[in-house]
């Protein structure tokens, strides 16, 4: 994907040109996800959702009043997403004061779970099947205990009895085998309904 | 930016104004932000997996059933084929029979024995020591196949120790066997030839093994 700087985006989208607008989709929602992903709690609708309304906000401000500093176009986004992940979170508040909070559990929406369950069910499988995969029990229980333990790095080398070197190799490979199963499994072009659920 | 600020990130160990830069640069960097999204639902897949019970961590590795499969293919085939590779070159002692067809030429050509009924002939044949033909003469149908039973002459009883079947006649007077005296105790031997398939009695002949 070719990068095309914010101050060439606004001025492009201010001036109609509706391809600036798909480019800048493009450039900014897989920097979008990762930040409002820390701020949804694993809700992958409300993410979705917020990504969305943050891209939205940000183009029709582009195609009217436009936005003070063009450069600081990623800055502007991210301070947006921020925003509007602050306000679902005080509107959630409000509506959990308000209403009998069983019952809220109860009538949840069903579409947003399967969606938010359907994400990270793609996560779990892509995990198991990378598990199953790793030869040595060594590498398995070194994952578990870098991400799910939040051990540090060098007291799991210690512990483990292993070279830094051999810890980042054993990592990196994880993490690329993880990458090509998620990629084997459709993740970059997602259709939840083709996960069977 | 590098994997150890993506892994503390991911881990929640950057203060909020670090964490606010990162994400900007995030934002700003869109190949930079797939590579985190893979950190952060790798951590996610690892809590979901390991939720309840963390033995997939700690269990034996499992084999792919299809790299198994084929592994005990190639065992098998190795196995026959070492099998085959033994059945064909390996001649065990205890096989060695005490009578035989005759096969070759070189017993053709050997040493013999030629054992007939002849009428006031009081002489007991005597068997060499080591493998020999014996000949047995009499008359013999080439359309029949024949049985050929050594017995023991035991005090009072025969002991039938070896019997070939399906012997053809070599001759309409000759039937060969060939017989290892070595393997033969010491006394009396009865060659017991009949016609299989009929009511016929046997020819007898009698000979010693000193």
């Amino acid at each position: 994907m070719d990068f095309v700087p914010g101050g060439e985006l606004s001025r492009r989208i201010r001036e109609g040109d509706v391809s600036a607008e798909s480019e800048l989709i493009r450039q900014f929602e897989p920097g979008l996800r990762v930040l409002l992903r820390r701020r949804t709690g694993g809700d992958h609708g409300l993410l979705q959702d917020l990504v969305q309304e943050t891209l939205l906000v940000v183009i029709q401000r582009l195609r009217g009043a436009g936005i003070d500093d063009p450069q600081k176009l990623a800055a502007f986004a991210a301070q947006t997403a921020r925003n509007l992940a602050i306000a679902s979170l005080r509107k959630a508040e409000r509506q959990r004061t308000d209403v009998d909070s069983d019952a809220t559990e109860r009538n949840a929406d069903p579409a947003q779970s399967v969606d938010a369950v359907a994400a990270d069910l793609e996560s779990a499988l892509a995990v198991r099947a990378l598990l199953r995969e790793l030869p040595q029990a060594r590498d398995r229980l070194m994952l578990k205990r870098f991400y799910l333990d939040d051990h540090d790095k060098d007291i799991i080398c210690q512990e483990m009895n292993l070279t830094e070197a051999a810890f980042n190799q054993a990592l990196s490979r994880a993490r690329r085998r993880f990458r090509q199963i998620l990629e084997e499994r459709g993740f970059s072009k997602r259709d939840l309904l083709s996960l069977g659920l | 930016m590098n994997q150890e600020l993506i892994d503390k990130f991911v881990a929640g160990r950057l203060s909020e104004a670090e964490a606010e830069a990162f994400e900007e640069y995030c934002v700003a960097n869109p190949e930079f932000a797939k590579q985190v999204e893979y950190e952060q639902r790798l951590k996610i897949g690892i809590a979901l997996v390991s939720r309840g019970s963390t033995a997939e961590f700690v269990r034996s590795p499992v084999h792919h059933p299809v790299r198994w499969n084929i592994a005990a293919a190639a065992g098998i085939l190795l196995s026959v084929f070492t099998l085959y590779f033994m059945w064909s070159r390996y001649v065990p002692t205890a096989v060695k029979p005490i009578m035989a067809a005759v096969t070759t030429d070189e017993q053709r050509n050997g040493a013999s024995l030629r054992l007939a009924l002849v009428r006031g002939n009081e002489a007991v044949p005597v068997l060499p020591p080591g493998i020999t033909r014996v000949e047995i003469v009499g008359l013999f149908d080439l359309g029949f196949h024949y049985s050929v039973v050594l017995d023991r002459l035991e005090k009072t009883e025969k002991v039938a120790i070896a019997t070939l079947y399906s012997q053809h006649p070599t001759s309409p007077v000759t039937i060969e066997v060939m017989i290892d005296g070595n393997r033969l105790a010491p006394g009396g031997y009865l060659l017991r030839v009949r016609r299989q398939a009929s009511d016929e009695e046997s020819l007898d002949f009698g000979f010693i093994k000193p």
